[in-house]
């Protein structure tokens, strides 16, 4: 039996090349950038300091209370 | 109501003037809004499946305009904008600049909001392309291409003056989701309109669509949020950045092949269908490292759970996270597939994905943001928790019983002897489940508008009363 190919799916397949292009270009650029090396775990303990919004107002009634 | 404020420093009160989050504002309050709205129509599509006549007379209400305005609703109306709302939150602060322009932004939202009062307009007066996820009228769809652009554009601008070499995974799934959405979008609104591109043609491209619009714009959109919100809300750094690279890049090569597992045992190429299927397999090797990571961050701060609403819905969403992700790739086997699909067990799935991982990682944002935004506290901490156990019990409710009840009808449908109408019939005590966890959900959507338009609202009176240190 013959199995058929619709032209839809060389579109979607171009789409994905394009994609999978992109994906690993980045990945490769991002190696080079350092973030799978020793300091890639910089991130995470800097977004916890960025935010001035710790400042937001709590409670000081019984929700305070249970936070305690 | 007193107040006092918490972590108070110089330097942080300097640095709060930074952000003023205008656009965060409208693109917030539009979404929770828009979420109430679509819940009525989402309501009354559950009631027809039980009472087939309810406004079965109004052309307006019928179900060809309804569910289309519940999906188009909810996933744009609500759930990108609310994504996009917290995007414009998240990134200046990871970048640690101010958003590139407010005024962009807020002109962004502006256009937002004209498209959804567009698309509830075509969609009710039935002007719809009948394409799954893709039902906006052309019009329609390419204001939402000029939107998308000024979001784009708006974003990387602020990207690109960041002050930190190194970007957090948030940022890199934001971006992700920025370029994804260009392409996926252009295909399934404008690419299936092409000439010959008609039948099992169109299909190809509607399915690569749909399944890349959850994969590719509401994954990374929601992963981007939750990867930003657990380590705020919980006060705890992430178990590894690292891992959560490797999350990223798996789901940036892998997702995109599998839109064809919507169409196994079709009239579509099998090794189309294969493909598919080894990469929606290979779907859990993201999911593992996401999931992974979140619960490892949680390790020793579940306490924290008590009473931390945004935490409530962020670990929640997580769990449903990881059940989704793990019958996604159990449904493309083909043996599985011949059962479930294109019974309640998929709309079940999909509210499970949209609903239980992807609004409630957008409503745990939500929870934290406004209250911050407009300087005051949340309006009341004990309606965010019956709006919390509403979603959840009611969500488990409607979910389960479309599983069930899927499972069941699948193993009717392969058995020719009974006349397809008896199997309508048998699911009738199933879709009066939903519509009673359809109410409780619902209930939950009114508790969250009325709780975060309060919080709002009252600010200015929380603002002028005197902080305590």
């Amino acid at each position: 039996m013959k199995d058929y190919t619709y032209q839809s799916v060389y579109f979607a397949y171009l789409l994905f090349v394009l994609f999978a292009s992109g994906a690993v270009y980045f990945f490769i650029r991002s190696i080079k950038s350092g973030y799978l090396g020793p300091n890639s775990e910089e991130p995470k303990y800097r977004m916890l300091k960025d935010d001035p919004q710790g400042d937001v107002k709590q409670p000081t009634g019984a929700n305070a209370a249970r936070r305690s | 109501m007193a107040t006092q404020t918490v972590n108070q420093s110089t330097a942080a009160v300097a640095t709060q003037e930074i952000h003023t989050d205008t656009t965060v504002k409208w693109f917030l309050l539009g979404a929770v809004g828009y979420f109430a709205i679509v819940g009525i129509v989402a309501l009354i599509i559950a009631a027809k499946f039980v009472w087939p006549q309810f406004l079965g007379s109004i052309s307006y209400f019928t179900y060809g305009r309804m569910r289309p305005l519940h999906v188009n609703g909810m996933l744009f109306g609500w759930l990108l904008a609310a994504d996009m709302g917290l995007a414009y939150y998240i990134v200046p602060r990871l970048c640690g600049v101010k958003l590139w322009s407010e005024k962009l932004g807020v002109a962004t939202s502006i256009l937002w909001n004209i498209i959804i009062v567009s698309a509830v307009v075509t969609l009710l007066g039935g002007y719809q392309k009948g394409l799954e996820y893709a039902d906006l009228p052309t019009p329609v769809a390419v204001l939402v291409v000029i939107a998308w652009v000024m979001f784009g554009i708006n974003i990387f601008a602020t990207v690109a003056t960041r002050k930190y070499e190194q970007m957090y995974v948030s940022t890199w799934y934001l971006m992700g989701t920025i370029l994804w959405t260009a392409f996926v979008y252009l295909t399934g609104n404008f690419a299936t309109l092409l000439p010959g591109m008609t039948g099992v043609n169109q299909a190809n491209l509607n399915w690569m669509y749909t399944h890349n619009a959850v994969g590719l714009i509401f994954t990374p959109a929601g992963l981007a949020a939750a990867y930003y919100f657990i380590p705020r809300a919980s006060n705890t750094p992430l178990h590894s950045h690292r891992l959560s690279m490797v999350g990223f890049w798996s789901l940036a090569f892998v997702y995109v092949w599998t839109g064809a597992h919507h169409m196994l045992h079709g009239p579509i190429s099998q090794w189309l269908q294969t493909i598919s299927i080894v990469f929606s397999i290979m779907l859990l090797i993201p999911v593992w490292a996401v999931v992974y990571n979140f619960i490892a961050t949680m390790k020793g701060q579940w306490h924290q759970l008590n009473d931390n609403v945004s935490l409530k819905f962020l670990m929640s969403g997580t769990i449903f996270y990881l059940l989704t992700c793990f019958q996604g790739p159990m449904h493309s086997l083909r043996s599985v597939n011949a059962i479930v699909s294109k019974t309640d067990w998929i709309p079940g799935h999909a509210h499970m994905a949209v609903l239980g991982t992807f609004s409630f990682f957008a409503m745990a944002g939500v929870y934290y943001v406004v209250p911050r935004i407009f300087k005051t506290t949340l309006h009341s901490e004990a309606i965010a928790n019956w709006s919390f156990w509403l979603f959840l019990i009611g969500g488990l409710g409607m979910f389960t019983a479309l599983w069930l009840g899927g499972f069941w009808q699948g193993w009717q449908w392969n058995n020719p002897s009974i006349p397809f109408i008896d199997t309508v019939v048998a699911l009738k005590p199933v879709w009066l489940v939903r519509f009673f966890s359809g109410i409780m959900i619902f209930s939950g959507i009114v508790l969250f508008l009325f709780n975060i338009m309060s919080t709002a609202l009252g600010s200015g009176q929380a603002e002028a009363e005197p902080a305590r240190s």
